[in-house]
């Protein structure tokens, strides 16, 4: 296992050094915590130093770490195998005695090691540009948004992997992949700390995956949750991928059923 | 090695008219018509046996193949490889298979072929050594030295063919589906990887299953072929038996040492073609001794010829006859 993780990890690195530049194009359109950043400061200064609780160097720190979170999770894969689905390509992962949600996984994973370095440096210079910002309070903190943007990034993959399966029953799953994008876009944090969203919605988000990607992370890796709460996310976190792994393996064994296989 | 017993395979396929008023229609009842893509499918082979699977376009040899293969899940009917049930995808199945269809790429596009090879060699567990001596032996049959090394989308048909193949050996299957291997490739390097097939079925005794459209690649691999016609079996047996049973005539070709005309020729069998000093003429099978000692004795012949005919007739007379009956 070992031996075919560390294979995959090589062909896929040199892949992606390959693809450096649309991976950088997919990093700015990820941007979108960046943005929202400097409006929420500009705000925050209109209304003499800060709004809601929150001054400009807390929104920073809040949108910056929101912001690694997204980058560290992102996952394509349901574009990618509603692709290879339509292509036959898929086929030809099948015939491999691995299974295609290991290649996928390792192939994100790689990735990661392409795009850390950049998204640190943005972190980096983001830190240097708004005075005062404090990213990370206490190292122990570091460790566990450590673990907590694994899980993250475990329940983002495994919930856009079930999205590609649906191209098993749908002839395209991308509609459904934008649906889900636009959602968690709205309900992850991205647009504001979930301080600022309406009381009922927060209620109904709690028992939604979508805070346990972005919001919860980027809380934790800034300190603002104590070791209780942060107990109590990694848990949820570990429920969520417990579920979503549940769905995946119920999809897979009646969607192979329906898999056409076409092309060829 | 391999047992298929009633196999089928229904494709629910969305029917639609064309325009606004079909496309209002099946938004509000959706027409579906099954498609019996296999039907009922069942024939056993040996192991170390080549089996040519002919049928028109659309007769359900890729669909029965990717069942075997465990692609597809069949509607109905049992399909054992290797001992294995082939949907299930055992790791240890699937290490003792291959299927190649057409240029359905497993090559990483972007680099040379070398690394995909390597991938491979990692998620088949091949041995060093394995891995080293299989590279060996398939760069000298193969003539692939200088190929692997450059990108995969760079290689020219023929070379990247070559490479799909090895890559899809490389971990040695027992059992190998072929789904028209030599597609678009030119006559010298359908030979080459015909030959390869061969040579690789005789080293390690592999039982293979090929499709073509090119018969030259069934007639020279294939003592045995299967016919499909709409996914039923309408012939089964060696090459010499579908001649005897298909085709009830043969081809009696002359090379005349001088001009005669069609009258002088007709009496002895029906005359096919007469361009110059060469004559064919069409003979039943039971009558081809007796008929060729006349023109012999009584024609001025510089040559002759005595000949099946072309096997895509022969086919294609099959179909027909097929037809006939249902
Ligand atoms: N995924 C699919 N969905 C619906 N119909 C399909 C699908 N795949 C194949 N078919 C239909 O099933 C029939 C058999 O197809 P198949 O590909 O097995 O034929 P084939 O014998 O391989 O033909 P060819 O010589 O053209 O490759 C065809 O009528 C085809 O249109
Ligand atoms: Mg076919």
């Amino acid at each position: 296992m070992i031996r075919k993780a560390k294979a995959l990890f090589t062909a896929w690195l040199s892949h992606m050094t390959i693809y450096r530049a649309e991976i950088i194009i997919w990093m700015l359109a990820g941007m979108l915590p960046l943005i929202m950043m400097t409006v929420w400061i500009g705000k925050a200064q209109a209304e003499g130093g800060s709004t809601g609780g929150f001054s400009s160097s807390q929104f920073a720190a809040y949108f910056l770490a929101a912001w690694m979170s997204g980058q560290m999770t992102v996952a394509w894969v349901a574009w990618d195998m509603s692709f290879a689905v339509r292509q036959g390509t898929f086929s030809v992962k099948l015939l491999r005695p691995i299974n295609p949600f290991w290649e996928y996984f390792m192939q994100h994973v790689t990735e990661r090691f392409v795009r850390y370095p950049f998204v640190f440096l943005v972190v980096v210079v983001g830190v240097l540009l708004v005075p005062g910002t404090v990213l990370v309070k206490q190292l122990e903190h570091v460790v566990v948004y450590f673990f907590a943007i694994i899980l993250a990034f475990i329940i983002r993959f495994l919930i856009a992997y079930c999205i590609g399966l649906a191209c098993f029953w749908l002839e395209n799953a991308t509609a459904l992949d934008e649906l889900y994008f636009v959602l968690s876009i709205m309900l992850a944090g991205t647009f504001a700390p979930l301080e600022f969203y309406p009381a009922w919605l927060r209620g109904l988000l709690e028992y939604l995956p979508f805070p346990y990607i972005i919001y919860y992370p980027a809380q934790i890796l800034t300190g603002q949750l104590d070791w209780t709460q942060m107990a109590r996310v990694l848990a949820v976190q570990l429920l969520w991928v417990g579920v979503f792994f549940v769905v995946y393996q119920i999809m897979w064994r009646l969607g192979r059923k329906q898999y056409g296989a076409v092309g060829a | 090695m391999i047992e298929v017993q009633n196999l089928e395979k229904h494709y629910l396929v969305a029917e639609k008219e064309a325009g606004i008023k079909g496309s209002l229609q099946s938004f509000f009842k959706r027409q579906t018509k099954t498609v019996k893509a296999v039907d009922g499918v069942s024939f056993q082979i040996a192991s170390g046996e080549m089996v040519g699977f002919l049928g028109a376009n659309g007769a359900g040899k890729t669909t029965t193949l990717k069942m075997l293969s465990g692609l597809l899940h069949p509607s109905a009917g049992v399909a054992r490889v290797a001992g294995f049930v082939p949907f299930e995808r055992r790791s240890s199945f699937l290490k003792s298979i291959t299927l190649i269809m057409g240029q359905k790429q497993q090559l990483m596009w972007d680099l040379p072929a070398l690394d995909s090879f390597l991938v491979n060699q990692a998620i088949y567990e091949i041995s060093d050594s394995d891995y080293q001596a299989t590279m060996r032996e398939f760069t000298e049959l193969l003539e692939l030295e200088g190929v692997l090394k450059k990108q995969v989308r760079k290689l020219s048909l023929g070379e990247r063919m070559k490479c799909e193949l090895a890559a899809a050996l490389l971990h040695r299957p027992k059992v190998l589906f072929l789904d028209e291997p030599t597609i678009g490739l030119d006559v010298n390097m359908q030979v080459k990887i015909r030959e390869f097939i061969r040579e690789y079925n005789q080293r390690f005794n592999a039982t293979v299953i090929l499709t073509s459209h090119y018969m030259a690649d069934v007639t020279a691999l294939c003592k045995r072929i299967i016919v499909v016609d709409k996914g039923k079996i309408i012939f089964d047996g060696d090459f010499s038996g579908l001649l005897e049973t298909a085709s009830p005539i043969k081809i009696i070709g002359l090379q005349l040492e001088r001009q005669l005309s069609a009258t002088d020729l007709q009496s002895y069998g029906t005359l096919s073609s007469l361009e110059g000093l060469n004559a064919t003429f069409r003979v039943a099978r039971s009558e081809v001794s007796q008929r060729s000692a006349k023109m012999l004795s009584e024609l001025p012949i510089a040559d002759i010829t005595i000949e099946d005919p072309p096997i895509e007739e022969i086919i294609g007379q099959l179909f027909s006859r097929a037809e006939v009956r249902a």
